[in-house]
């Protein structure tokens, strides 16, 4: 589970006095955390990989004078991954007396990176004494952080809040106050987890909701609800509650489809403006897992494609949407295509642009 | 008027509900029905230890197999090892000893009880000589006999599934389906001269542990024409058909929805041992510097293959783009006028046997001769040998078609040097990408094998088939796919346990 508390605390424990002129500072690094991905410590698998290639590359019998760098990254990279990977390996190169430089005139040090299904492999070529030198190292793609999730023009405000390798299935706010965090519904290992996490995403309890007669489903639909302390879960075929406070009692009972449109699972999630109160629904298919999925926010009434829609591309098939406690704000889980994982954000409507 | 503007309204309103539905139906999964599949292979197997490395056949039987056997692993499309029967694993230092966890209360598809001394066998089986595969109370054991940091890799793909042999020689699997109906292929009743193809019928398993698939039946049909495929997607009674490369553009231009994988098959020459020796160093150079293999991907194929310099492609080893297979036709000039007069190429055709199944590899053969032939090399495509007790005549040459099956690099090149060259093993596996690249540059530098073109695996599916993910490296999860209403029965969602009766079915998975 990678959560974005794990930074913020590494940084500050290191810090004994803390100033109170850093408090705004603190609090706005603490939001940056909890909103964007925790890169620092998966870069080091990255520049680990960098620094093994300058190393390779340093060792070259016969090599003078400076290279110019030419970079092949893999096609699928975004403009963000490419240059990390640049960064680093120039970093690393310099670091061992690799001279580089932007001369056209100079030889070429040629570095390509291709992914591979499950390793990214870093090629470094160049030309020594009339003969090619090729020096290759490969990483684990598991073990670097996942590319920069692109940036989509949006006219609603959004914010990735968590993400999971695990599968999530739905999510809800546990409330506003201090205290925050998410209640969700996870996937993980063919068993449906009810899991708390805080306002930093540190996971607090996890409840399993397979009970001993529990069939594996395919098509692990789930939706919760919160009442106080106390949580339903709709399932595929099954309905369980259970509260917090008591998790070893979770009871589930079969549930029959329901006929026609009287369906059990939520309906579409409404959002309200916050400038004159108008009502707007949340629009998305999720049926097609291999592309991104933009979500329309449409004037409640209005049909899908509505020239009123306000769009917001996900990163990949949005699985579900939430409504929050404040009207004008939901949740939307969506896949990230880039890294598989998945994830969460809040999306509010704002007024204007 | 008014009439009209009720019609336009009323038209209106069934628009609108139609797209509500279609999005309803686009969104939300169903059970049942039939997914009707046809493969180009005319045989399958649907026992592991049988498939022979690198075949057409053995990609399509692993294709099959899926559907009814497990792995102890498997891989995502995001480079992540997911559990499947085994829940966690670790490994020491040196990556030779492996511990895997079985996942509990898993049972196979008649109602039994997988155990670890089926994984320990199955796997035993397939991994093959170079591992020990040994039980403990709730996993096994795997000891290489050298450091295997790619046994994951390994254990996710090609033919490492978990089963368990039956008294009868079948085998049962834990999978999300099971064969209930083997047709072999047999004359047919109307046309006694046709052949009617071979067909098999899995069933969903209600008791997978990994969820029942959502389709009620596969019916697989095998052998079948490229064209007959076409037409079937096309009339509907194909859901899902594999397309032959030089169809795949009709198929495009019909508006099939076609899908292609990354290169799965390699098309290359391979000379017999007999010309191995330094001897014909010079007519396996010459040779190789006349392939023109552009025009064999872009015209011959059109543009549905890539030209290939190497033996892994580069989605596998990440480092193919660094071989390069110039044609130069005055060097391969230089090279012939230096062969011995009788040397074979020369005054003799070197001939050439087509090895792999159909038209187009032949067509790829006879491109070769011209090719050859601007170099004044005489290459002789070898007719396939009819009945009879004549003895077939001696090739130098043969043209092939080789599947990548696994997802390590260096287990795949192992298999080339192994089963194909039959040269022994590669060293020890270090986990270094430039120690591949150096043996894979070797092997090229021999030009024993000349690779030729890079084909993608490619399928129509229907436009019904919804939630179809297939893996870059072709596999198809097919227990994922669901089939819209029209093919569907009534929608049931799994729920409580069901036993299965094994007198009820014919579990065993072997056609």
């Amino acid at each position: 589970m990678q959560y974005f508390g794990k930074t913020c605390r590494k940084i500050f424990s290191t810090h004994i006095v803390f100033p109170r002129v850093l408090i705004p500072i603190a609090v706005l690094a603490a939001g940056c955390c909890f909103s964007m991905p925790a890169v620092a410590d998966s870069d080091v698998a990255l520049r680990e990989t960098a620094q093994r290639l300058a190393e390779r590359v340093a060792a070259i019998p016969g090599m003078h004078g400076a290279l110019r760098l030419e970079w092949h990254p893999d096609a699928k990279w975004s403009e963000g991954e490419n240059n990390r990977w640049q960064e680093i390996l120039r970093g690393e190169f310099e670091k061992r007396s690799v001279g580089l430089t932007e001369d056209a005139g100079a030889p070429a040090l040629d570095v390509f990176a291709a992914e591979t299904p499950t390793q990214v492999v870093l090629t470094a070529k160049t030309r020594v004494s009339e003969r090619d030198e090729v020096r290759i190292v490969a990483v684990a793609l598991a073990l670097l952080p996942p590319g920069s999730l692109p940036v989509a023009a949006v006219r609603l405000e959004r914010q990735m809040i968590y993400e999971s390798p695990d599968r999530i299935l739905d999510a809800s706010s546990l409330g506003n106050g201090a205290e925050g965090g998410l209640a969700l519904l996870l996937y993980r290992n063919f068993e449906i987890l009810a899991s708390r996490v805080d306002s930093r995403g540190v996971m607090k309890q996890s409840v399993s909701l397979n009970p001993a007669s529990f069939k594996p489903s395919r098509d692990p639909r789930a939706e919760m609800t919160l009442r106080g302390g106390s949580v339903s879960v709709l399932l595929a075929g099954k309905a369980c509650e259970f509260s917090w406070e008591a998790p070893a009692e979770v009871k589930c009972r079969a549930e029959k489809p329901a006929a026609g449109d009287k369906s059990a699972w939520r309906g579409a999630t409404l959002l309200t403006s916050p400038c004159d109160g108008s009502s707007w629904k949340l629009l998305n298919s999720g049926s097609d897992p291999n592309t991104r999925e933009v979500l329309q926010v449409v004037p409640d009434g209005a049909l899908r494609e509505s020239s009123a829609a306000v769009l917001s591309e996900f990163p990949g098939p949005i699985l579900g949407t939430n409504g929050e406690q404040n009207p004008s704000s939901a949740l939307v889980v969506a896949q990230n295509l880039g890294t598989g994982n998945y994830e969460i954000y809040k999306i509010t409507l704002a007024c204007g642009n | 008027m008014r009439f009209t503007k009720l019609r336009w309204l009323a038209a209106i309103s069934a628009v609108i509900v139609a797209l509500a539905c279609a999005g309803a139906q686009a969104g939300t999964p169903r059970y049942g029905g039939t997914l009707h599949v046809r493969l180009r292979a005319a045989s399958v197997s649907l026992d592991p230890r049988e498939w022979t490395p690198g075949s057409l056949s053995s990609a399509a039987s692993e294709k099959l197999a899926s559907l009814v056997y497990d792995r102890l692993v498997t891989l995502d499309d995001y480079a992540k090892f997911r559990p499947a029967l085994a829940t966690e694993w670790s490994h020491d230092a040196t990556s030779r000893s492996w511990q895997f966890k079985l996942r509990s209360g898993v049972r196979f598809s008649d109602g039994s009880l997988f155990t670890p001394a089926d994984a320990v066998t199955s796997l035993q089986a397939t991994l093959g000589k170079g591992f020990e595969v040994t039980g403990a109370e709730n996993g096994v054991a795997i000891r290489a006999a050298h450091p295997a940091p790619d046994l994951l890799e390994q254990l996710a793909s090609g033919r490492n599934f978990v089963f368990r042999r039956q008294s009868d020689g079948t085998l049962l699997g834990t999978g999300p389906f099971y064969l209930a109906e083997p047709v072999a292929a047999a004359p047919s009743e109307v046309n006694p001269t046709a052949i009617k193809p071979a067909k098999l019928k899995f069933q969903a398993n209600e008791g997978a542990w990994s969820g029942r698939p959502f389709v009620d039946f596969v019916e697989v049909i095998l052998g079948e024409p490229p064209l007959r495929q076409l037409l079937d997607l096309q009339v509907g009674k194909a859901d899902i058909a594999e397309i032959a490369p030089d169809l795949v553009r009709k198929g495009r231009q019909e508006g099939l929805r076609i899908w292609s994988s990354a290169p799965q098959t390699l098309v290359a020459l391979r000379f017999d041992d007999a010309f191995a020796a330094p001897a014909s160093d010079q007519l396996r150079e010459a040779l190789w510097l006349t392939l023109d293999r552009e025009t064999m991907a872009n015209v011959l194929l059109q543009r549905e293959a890539q030209p290939a310099d190497s033996l892994l492609p580069q989605w596998l080893s990440g480092y193919a783009f660094l071989f390069e297979s110039p044609m130069n036709l005055q060097h391969a000039r230089e090279l012939r006028a230096g062969f011995p007069a009788g040397a074979p190429g020369a005054a003799q055709p070197l001939r050439l046997r087509v090895d792999a199944p159909g038209d187009l590899f032949k067509l790829m053969g006879e491109r070769v001769a011209v090719n050859a032939r601007q170099a004044n090399l005489l290459v002789q495509v070898a007719l396939p040998v009819g009945g009879g007790n004549s003895p077939a005549p001696a090739v130098g040459l043969h043209l092939f078609a080789w599947h990548y099956d696994s997802l390590s690099p260096y287990a795949e090149l192992g298999a080339f040097v192994k089963d194909l060259l039959n040269v022994g093993d590669l060293p020890a596996n270090t986990a270094d990408p430039e120690q591949l690249f150096e043996q894979e540059r070797r092997l090229l530098e021999e030009r024993r094998i000349l690779p030729l073109v890079l084909l993608p695996e490619y399928a129509g599916v229907r436009a019904n088939v919804h939630n179809w993910n297939a893996s870059p490296w072709g596999d198809w999860r097919l227990a994922d796919v669901w089939l819209d209403s029209e093919d569907a029965m009534t929608p049931k969602a799994p729920a409580g346990p069901q036993k299965n009766s094994s007198a009820a079915r014919n579990p065993g998975a072997r056609p």
